[in-house]
């Protein structure tokens, strides 16, 4: 070619060169900026998309029953998730899954997630059905969980609670925080003990790929934490006992059974009638049966063994004893004016339940008939202050500090100032008081703890649920004299021959107790029973309420019987194993 | 009849397309590095065998090729497959007829301008008959829609013009109305926009005015520029749907909408940032094997190298490319003819322009817009036609004492 030309070509190729040369270097700076200047953002930014941080929920404490017996655990549950991509990817995933398993799904706001729960506690059907036939093809996937179970369903619902999931106030006990989900106790012992019983969370790492696919399970060993389990909740319950208690209440009526150990406090049953199952509160897709129950007009959610309120008729009538016992107002022997089966007090007329009267009494036969006139002779000397000092001291009108529900009821133990703040004072409130009517309210576990402070030498109890037991309290002004002839008396109720918790007898085993009949808001009486035994040292302290049961003595009674039946045969096999045990390890060596 | 190769160009792109198909094998994770392969080694082969072709063939064949090159662009808009369709299913073969257009065209070009003499090019009708051998297949890949194809016709053509005889000024008034688009675009500028179109517009017409002081050529350059950039700005407010100034937009912030549209960028940011100075080690980049980068083997090769191979395998990488075009360039001038001359480096140009486009993709300084990476992104068209073009450089080296 030209020289010309190929000088002009030359210059050409520079010119061309350097806007090339410029352009490059444009990409050379910003390489140089990724790479080398913020490498280590994006290093990062490269390590969250593959490196997913997994909570490792820690297994819930167990709930066990005195013998071992588990009456809460945990089960493994199904969460159908989604890994979401852009906005379209997740409504395509969403209306694949709602077509295969034909329920709808919602999903919630967008939150900075890469998964997102869609459905919880889901069917093994459904399960399979992603599993198999939409897991490869949807960014959808499986997740195990671990949810509450109750063995033993309704028998022990009141005690124990139930779990429920937390979503707006995440704050926990001790600052330590929940996640929106987390399954929390709301009732009973799980929330009582939800501190110890939910445990520590541990973290995990996943090296997963854009959908989420784990590639390797444990991409660092090292930042690892395990989770630690929560504390298992040994209880100082009777399963056997409860199920005894329960079988023995008439299905159709309310009630409730408490059996305390009479010793020390710890509750050996506590039974409220009617149940309901807790499980449904912890399985999805149980709202409507969770709507019914908390609607249904006989209340099973309310546990009447502290939150019921009923009058106590005559099983309080040994508060009354105590009291004149100790300011001498009687003793053992002597007989009051007789029981014509009615007394006139001002302008109102009390009826015995024997309308033909009883004649004279002493205490002990008092007890033993129920004797009403001869209690309201007794009260008329001993004043109401007198009375309700003794009431108190029983614990009465004070909730007993158990383990259970900040709820739990004080009952009502009016004085004379309740009266005056309210319909006036007049001798007649305490002619009832005393019979364990009128304005006094009661709770059945404040029955139990009477009438195993009766049992036990005059000792007040705090009833719990587990752990050791608060030391009991000596009540002051009570001394075993009386005692002795008030656990006489109730000796009578139920050996008398006129007792009237004559059907309380077990075989075998002597015990006291004493029934009642009290007249609540229902159109028929409300049947009471208390009771202590072995006699001469109390074991197990059991009081018995059926809302509208008729007659304490009748009705009532027999539970307990039923109650302490189940107690005695239980202390029997557990003594029968242990020697069971001996002789076969002595058998084999 | 011995022919010199130019070796270094030759072991350059042989270094570009083995590379090329080593790292479609760690970023496809599947056997399409197999076929990568045969296609690799079919198109150095052609490469070579071009050197043997009578010259005359190439300046006879530029029109026809041409003529063929649109009539296969016009088939593709009517029977073409894919989505969008940019491919010819013949039989199992598929093919980018775009890719073979783009040599066609450049053919053409360098024949029509290398017909005319410098004195001529520096003319109006010259340069508007080159301008519309270009603009016939920009319009017809445009329709496919392929926007960054088509404008890599206008990248071949300018630097062209330039090379065949067009005065230096003129090839600016050519470019100023492009450039006064670019800096009057608002979502690029936002407030600043008008600051930046202003001093565009006084700058340029200073340098005009001081070069040239004549007082209608910057006033005409004046009104050009300024009609371009109100123009932009008024379609921009007015007539773009939502959606076209969403997928914008997301070029301009890709983090705004990190699930959706801008992924592929923030990914592949990701993966050539967390390369760092040395990368993470062949077959170990996370990025594409976990697929978090999506289209890792074809259009975002380039992170793969990134990630895998650091700044290291980047700079290496962009230095090869660097210089093959300086080599493509070199050779058009030591051409024995104008056509050959123009041929080179027009394919120079084409080259360059889409290692800048596709590179400047991958690192978030240019848009998302399917250019393949030459000689290594997956993809027998591209890799063939780059090859074509190699074969007709070392074609015009290995005859440039001949007259």
């Amino acid at each position: 070619m030209d020289p010309e030309v190929l000088e002009d070509w030359a210059r050409k190729l520079r010119g061309l060169m350097t806007l090339a040369g410029l352009l490059f270097a444009i990409l050379l700076l910003r390489l140089f900026h990724l790479q080398i200047t913020t490498a280590d953002d994006y290093a990062k930014e490269s390590e969250d998309n593959r490196i997913t941080q997994k909570r490792l929920k820690a297994p819930r404490g167990l709930i066990l029953d005195r013998d071992g017996e588990v009456i809460a655990r945990n089960r493994a549950a199904y969460s159908i998730q989604l890994i979401r991509g852009s906005r379209e990817s997740d409504a395509q995933a969403i209306a694949a899954l709602e077509e295969a398993t034909g329920e709808s799904v919602k999903l919630g706001k967008r939150g900075r997630e890469r998964t997102v729960r869609l459905k919880r506690d889901v069917s093994f059907p459904t399960v399979a059905i992603v599993e198999e036939r939409l897991r490869d093809e949807w960014p959808l996937d499986v997740e195990i969980e671990p949810q509450r179970f109750y063995p033993f369903g309704a028998l022990t619902s009141h005690l124990i609670g139930y779990l429920g999931e937390k979503q707006d106030d995440l704050t926990g006990p001790g600052g330590r925080p929940y996640i929106a989900g987390d399954y929390v106790g709301q009732t009973g012992l799980e929330r009582v003990y939800e501190d110890s019983l939910r445990g520590w969370d541990g973290v995990g790492y996943l090296e997963v790929d854009v959908r989420e696919r784990v590639i390797k399970e444990h991409p660092f060993p090292d930042r690892e934490r395990a989770p630690r389990p929560g504390r298992d909740l040994k209880l100082t319950i009777d399963v056997d006992i409860q199920l005894a208690a329960v079988n023995a209440l008439p299905d159709s009526l309310a009630g409730s059974v408490v059996a305390l150990d009479a010793r020390n406090g710890a509750i050996l049953a506590l039974v409220s009638h009617p149940s309901f199952d807790p499980n449904v509160f912890v399985s999805y897709g149980s709202q409507a049966e969770r709507q019914r129950l908390i609607q249904d007009p006989r209340k099973p959610m309310l546990n009447r063994g502290i939150q019921g309120g009923y009058p106590p008729g005559s099983t309080l009538k040994m508060i009354a004893s105590v009291a004149a016992l100790e300011s001498g107002v009687t003793d053992t022997l002597s007989t009051f004016a007789a029981c014509a089966g009615s007394l006139q007090v001002g302008d109102v007329v009390f009826r015995c339940l024997n309308r033909d009267g009883h004649g004279e009494l002493n205490l002990l036969e008092a007890t033993e008939v129920s004797c009403n006139i001869y209690f309201n002779h007794l009260a008329q000397i001993l004043g109401i202050e007198a009375w309700h000092d003794y009431a108190a001291r029983f614990g009465f009108g004070a909730p007993t500090g158990v383990d259970l529900e900040p709820s739990e009821l004080s009952g009502i133990l009016p004085d004379r100032r309740y009266h005056q703040e309210r319909d006036g004072w007049v001798t007649g409130h305490l002619m009832n008081l005393v019979i364990g009517q009128g304005a006094m309210l009661v709770t059945p576990l404040q029955m139990a703890r009477y009438v195993a402070a009766l049992g036990n030498g005059g000792y007040l109890v705090t009833p719990h649920l587990q752990g050791d037991a608060p030391p009991p309290v000596r009540i002051e002004g009570v001394s075993d004299a009386t005692l002795d002839i008030v656990r006489r008396s109730m000796y009578r109720v139920v050996y008398g021959d006129h007792g009237t918790g004559k059907r309380a007898q077990i075989e075998g085993i002597l015990l006291a107790g004493k029934s009642g009949t009290a007249q609540g808001p229902r159109a028929d009486d409300d049947a009471w029973f208390v009771s202590f035994a072995p006699y001469d040292e109390p074991e197990i302290a059991v009081a018995i309420l059926i809302e509208g049961g008729g007659g304490g003595g009748t009705h009532a009674a027999p539970v307990a019987r039923a109650v302490m039946e189940a107690y005695f045969l239980d202390q029997a096999r557990h003594g029968a194993m242990a020697v069971d045990l001996d002789g076969r390890h002595r058998g084999g060596s | 009849m011995r022919r010199e190769l130019d070796l270094g160009l030759l072991v350059a792109v042989a270094m570009l397309v083995t590379f090329g198909v080593t790292m479609v094998y760690s970023a496809s994770g599947s056997d399409v590095w197999r076929s990568q392969g045969l296609y690799a080694v079919i198109s150095v082969f052609v490469a070579v065998a071009i050197v043997y072709v009578p010259e005359k063939l190439f300046y006879d064949l530029a029109y026809p090729l041409y003529g063929l090159g649109m009539l296969s662009l016009v088939v593709v808009l009517v029977w073409g497959t894919g989505n969008p369709a940019r491919w010819l299913a013949i039989g199992s073969l598929r093919l980018q007829p775009a890719e073979f257009a783009k040599i066609a065209t450049i053919m053409a070009i360098a024949r029509f301008l290398g017909d005319q003499s410098s004195e001529r090019v520096s003319g109006p009708r010259a340069i508007v008959l080159a301008v519309l051998l270009a603009v016939l297949p920009m319009g017809l890949v445009a329709r496919q829609p392929d926007l960054g194809t088509a404008v890599s016709f206008g990248a071949a053509l300018i630097p062209m013009l330039y090379w065949a005889g067009m005065r230096p000024l003129h090839v600016f008034f050519l470019t100023a109305p492009m450039l006064s688009v670019v800096f009057s675009f608002e979502p690029l500028w936002q407030d600043q926009a008008p600051i930046v179109f202003a001093l565009f517009i006084i700058l340029s017409s200073v340098i005009i005015q001081l070069l040239l002081a004549r007082l209608w050529v910057t006033l005409t350059l004046l009104g050009v520029n300024l009609s371009a950039g109100l123009v932009t700005t008024y379609l921009w407010a007015n007539f773009l749907r939502g959606y076209q100034k969403a997928r914008i937009m997301t070029f301009l912030n890709p983090e705004s909408d990190a699930l959706g549209s801008g992924w592929n960028i923030i990914q592949s940011k990701i993966a050539i940032g967390s390369g760092g100075p040395t990368g993470k080690g062949f077959l170990q980049g996370t990025q594409s094997k976990y697929e978090f980068l999506p289209a890792a083997h074809t259009d975002f090769i380039f992170s793969v190298i990134g990630e895998e191979l650091g700044f290291v395998g980047s700079i290496f990488v962009l230095s090869l490319f660097l210089f093959v075009i300086w080599r493509c360039l070199y050779v058009g001038t030591v051409a024995n003819n104008r056509f050959a001359s123009l041929l080179a480096v027009g394919l120079g140009s084409m080259l360059a322009f889409h290692v800048f486009v596709n590179v400047g993709m991958t690192i978030g300084v240019m848009p998302v817009t399917g250019l393949p990476l030459p000689f290594l992104s997956y993809g027998g068209s591209s890799l063939l036609t780059n090859c074509l073009a190699v074969g007709l450089l070392l074609h015009i080296y290995a005859h440039r004492h001949e007259y």
